[in-house]
């Protein structure tokens, strides 16, 4: 399940948007200049702490009660299993805590659950509650709450994100279907302690099945199987557990929240908490002038600078577990054999693309897989630099003669590839590099540009060469390679018996130890014989007022991790 | 015995008949309208599911078949369209409730500041077109073109961040955006107080940019009448040049417009996108936007069909005030 920014995609895709015409031309002018120039002082990764905290703005100041946080798009819809858009997961955290949570590592952590156990054949969970637990009105948080909660996602009805049958918990398909009237895998053996049984063992299991708690009391008033009706109801009225309490929501303005009293570590020092609509146009002069006391920024030098003018921003730079690709559809003769694969590697010049788009702020992607997880290491992964030169070697290894007009030919086929992008960023400076890299090796590139709903159906109908997209945030490294096992992978068509086996020996443990290896592995398996040409990874900036201490936020948690620790300081 | 008012019954018919023939008219449009719309939406390549890259092939098809996007294209058409008859606009994929509901929430607030901005950048052009018609190319008129045109020609994006800029973050006159204070709990006066506050920045943005075209034509339209015979017989009579112009020709001059009038109707509710976003004014625009980028079928339905429903009404509002205006048309239907 991705956390934070999910949706981190989305505030990129708007801005292109916007100032898509702008930044076209910016683009263009810094492609052409061959050196690009850095700033001096790249900020390092982690928090700048505010120069001159005196210079927080007056209305900041008159808030002595209240922190607000900039939100771009919630919808309203306020169940953490419930909601569309990744903005209102992160509603839903602050209202919601999970049973087990992440570190900043992507490790799992205790939340709600004091512990666990895993049985020697990974298929036996057993979970324990902690102590006098409340929801925030003071009701019981048992075991029975987790079972229904789960119960809920094997719902035949149930249309929610969370693929809960991923978990394979047994007995969950037979519910579904109707051959059941409960889940024989979920028991509670006492309202402290729950035990799953599952028919296979995931090192992703423990994140679906620990994620947060609904009350059944509450969310399972006259439930059956089926009737989720009156649960939808309650998606503008939620009841939770988390550091604070949904009080009102103003459709495009703002969500307002008041500390839990309840919260199983302690009631959050700030008493108010609110949500404030912001949008990248504007987020800036809203930091600027008090109105917000922390939001997400572009990573781009330039923004870096106007916060670091501002004096009293505590900046924080983290990087993204997401990573960006451009997918080989192998079912293309072209394209199913290996070596044209790395050669279409060799042949861009990623190092300028990533420099061009991020300006220091993100690094070429090397790994499937984000270099803050525990499962990045490069060595002996071949990390494809820019070659030209072996990239027309290995055309010529596989048969592709240039033509007349410098295009290789084949059999008589031309090696022309169609690249599908969808408007952002990233691929605006994509298309005009990959373009003249491409030429200059033989190979016609042909850009479609569509929107993202387009990409994906026109990749599921197998019309395509080549398709840039990004991934969503990724928790375990399974999830970022999951897309390469051969079940997966029906529309771009790879298949590799070497990278199942090792995806499969990945995901049957959970010791991190043991994981570790297998990964290292399956990336130097995934760099021979490629799927993707990797792209980037990119870091993410937000800033916090000086006036509020506490701020921590990382790619696992976003900023609600940090709320139970928020302090206004006086 | 009292004589009937013959001429009034008769005018009072004649304009019921065309009222009602025109109302009968809109149906077919209405229809084919909904068609056009759901088809254009179905056929756009990519559906709600497909955006999600996240999801199993199987849960992919698991939801497709609970959303009914997995049977046939007329068979969803027909669906959509019984609900629509019986006055159900169909429940937003995105957002989860009602698409009534959904609009409920934000187009009044795009109402709101569109029809202040509407109201101020008619009566600025109407003041401005009718004294630079009056002048035809005087120091007035050349300065008032320049101006206008200078406003006309800022970007949207770039004159709503240059006002923010100003007034919200040097001055700190008005707030930056939004529609009230962050956590104020204000009603009555104290609200009004505030959400005027916050419709300064976007209404003067709004009307710097429309005011420009609206006064050409008022002028245009001006100009042309003056030079007709009828006020040169009115001037010859001797009237004063504030009646020959304020009763003569202004009336006159204003038929073409009303037609302008009538196609305003959609744009009050339909949102101001880019004004908006860049203010943080909770309206409609976006919401637009989002569920075409979603593939948000029923809200993308109900919000087109909305602004079809009151394209046409708005012709038919132009049609009525123009043959009210103008007795020729009237006759000629």
């Amino acid at each position: 399940m991705a956390t934070l920014l999910r949706s981190a995609f989305a505030p990129a895709v708007q801005r292109a948007r916007r100032t898509a015409s702008f930044r076209i031309a910016l683009l263009a002018s810094a492609v052409m200049l061959s050196s690009f120039a850095f700033a001096d002082d790249v900020l390092k990764e982690g928090i700048t702490p505010a120069t001159d905290a005196s210079q927080v703005p007056a209305a900041a100041k008159l808030r002595t009660d209240t922190v607000i946080a900039g939100i771009s798009e919630p919808q309203g819809i306020f169940n953490p299993y419930f909601f569309v858009n990744g903005w209102d997961e992160n509603v839903t955290n602050v209202i919601f805590a999970r049973l087990i949570d992440w570190d900043s590592q992507g490790k799992l952590v205790p939340g709600l659950a004091e512990s666990w156990t895993v049985s020697p054949d990974g298929k036996t969970y057993t979970i324990k509650l902690r102590h006098d637990m409340k929801f925030s009105d003071g009701s019981p948080l048992t075991a029975e709450d987790v079972a229904f909660t789960l119960t809920v996602l094997y719902d035949p009805k149930y249309d929610g994100d969370t693929d809960i049958t991923l978990a394979h918990i047994t007995g969950g398909d037979d519910y579904k279907q109707g051959k059941a009237d409960s889940i024989s895998g979920l028991k509670v053996i006492d309202p402290l302690t729950l035990q799953v049984t599952t028919t296979q063992p995931g090192a992703t299991t423990l994140q679906k099945i620990g994620g947060p708690v609904l009350s059944k009391a509450y969310y399972g008033k006259g439930y059956t199987r089926g009737n989720l009706d009156y649960l939808r109801t309650l998606h503008g009225k939620p009841l939770g557990n988390g550091p604070y309490v949904y009080d009102k929501y103003i459709p495009g303005q703002e969500i307002r929240f008041h500390a839990n009293a309840n919260y199983y570590r302690g009631v959050p020092p700030t008493p108010r908490f609110i949500y404030r609509v912001t949008n990248p146009s504007t987020n800036f002069q809203l930091f600027q002038t008090g109105d917000t006391d922390y939001d997400a920024f572009t990573s781009r030098p330039d923004d870096i600078e106007q916060l670091k003018m501002l004096g009293f921003a505590n900046i924080n730079l983290y990087g993204s577990s997401d990573y960006s690709k451009i997918e080989f559809n192998v079912r293309r003769p072209a394209l199913q054999d290996v070596k044209v694969r790395q050669a279409l590697i060799y042949g861009l010049d990623r190092q300028k693309l990533i420099d061009v788009v991020y300006q220091g702020y993100g690094s070429v992607a090397i790994e499937p897989i984000a270099p803050i997880s525990w499962a990045y290491n490069t060595d002996g992964v071949n990390p494809y630099k820019f070659d030209p030169a072996q990239a027309n070697k290995l055309l010529d290894e596989a048969g592709w003669k240039a033509g007349s007009d410098g295009i290789r030919v084949k059999d008589g086929k031309r090696l022309e590839l169609t690249l599908l992008v969808s408007k952002k960023v990233l691929n605006d400076a994509l298309i005009p590099i990959a373009k003249e890299n491409y030429q200059k090796i033989g190979v016609l590139l042909k850009p479609q540009v569509v929107d993202f709903n387009a990409l994906m159906s026109q990749r599921k109908a197998g019309n395509y060469d080549l398709a840039s997209f990004s991934t969503s945030t990724l928790n375990d490294p399974h999830d970022g390679v999951w897309d390469y096992y051969s079940t997966e992978s029906t529309e771009s068509g790879y298949k590799n018996p070497e990278v199942d086996k090792l995806i499969n020996e990945g995901n049957a443990t959970l010791d991190i130890e043991k994981r570790k290896p297998i990964y290292h592995e399956l990336y130097k398996v995934l760099a021979n014989d490629p799927p993707v040409i990797l792209l980037g990874n990119r870091k993410i900036l937000s800033a916090s007022s000086a006036r509020v201490t506490g701020f921590k936020p990382d790619i696992y948690n976003g900023l609600t991790g940090s709320l139970p620790d928020v302090k206004i300081v006086k | 015995m009292r004589l009937p008012d013959l001429s009034g019954s008769f005018n009072e018919k004649v304009m019921r008949n065309f009222i009602l023939r025109r109302l009968l008219q809109t149906i077919p449009m209405l229809f084919l309208a909904s068609l056009l719309i759901f088809m254009l939406f179905a056929k756009t390549p990519g559906d709600f599911i497909d955006g999600n890259i996240t999801l199993t092939a199987q849960r992919a098809a698991e939801l497709k078949a609970l959303y009914g996007l997995d049977q046939p294209l007329l068979s969803r058409y027909l669906h959509w369209l019984g609900n629509l008859l019986r006055g159900d606009l169909g429940f937003s994929l995105q957002y989860q409730i009602p698409v009534s509901q959904l609009l409920n929430q934000y187009i009044w607030n795009s109402f709101l500041l569109a029809t202040i901005a509407m109201v101020l950048y008619w009566g600025i052009a109407l003041a401005v077109g009718i004294v630079s018609a009056m002048k035809p190319y005087s120091l007035f008129d050349h300065v008032v073109s320049i101006v206008i045109f200078a406003a006309m020609s800022f970007p949207t994006f770039f004159l709503c961040l240059l006002l923010i800029k100003w007034f919200a973050v040097d001055l700190h006159w008005l707030p930056v955006g939004g529609m009230t204070n962050t956590g104020s709990d204000a009603t009555g006066w104290a609200w009004v107080a505030q959400v005027a506050a916050h419709l300064v920045l976007p209404v003067v943005a709004l009307v710097m940019l429309q005011a420009g075209s609206l006064t050409r034509y008022f002028r245009a339209s001006m100009l042309d009448v003056v030079r007709m015979d009828f006020i040169r017989t009115a001037r010859a009579k001797g009237l004063r040049e504030r009646t020959v112009i304020l009763k003569h020709a202004l009336r006159n001059a204003l038929l073409p417009i009303i037609t302008l009038l009538g196609f305003e109707l959609p744009g009050l509710f339909s949102g101001a996108l880019i004004t908006e976003k860049v203010f943080n004014w909770p309206g409609a625009g976006h919401i637009h936007i989002d569920s075409l980028a979603a593939r948000d079928y029923p809200v993308l339905m109900g919000f087109t069909l909305f602004l079809a429903v009151l394209t046409i009404l708005g012709n038919l509002i132009a049609d009525v005030l123009y043959a009210w205006a103008d007795p020729r048309i009237r006759v000629r239907s």
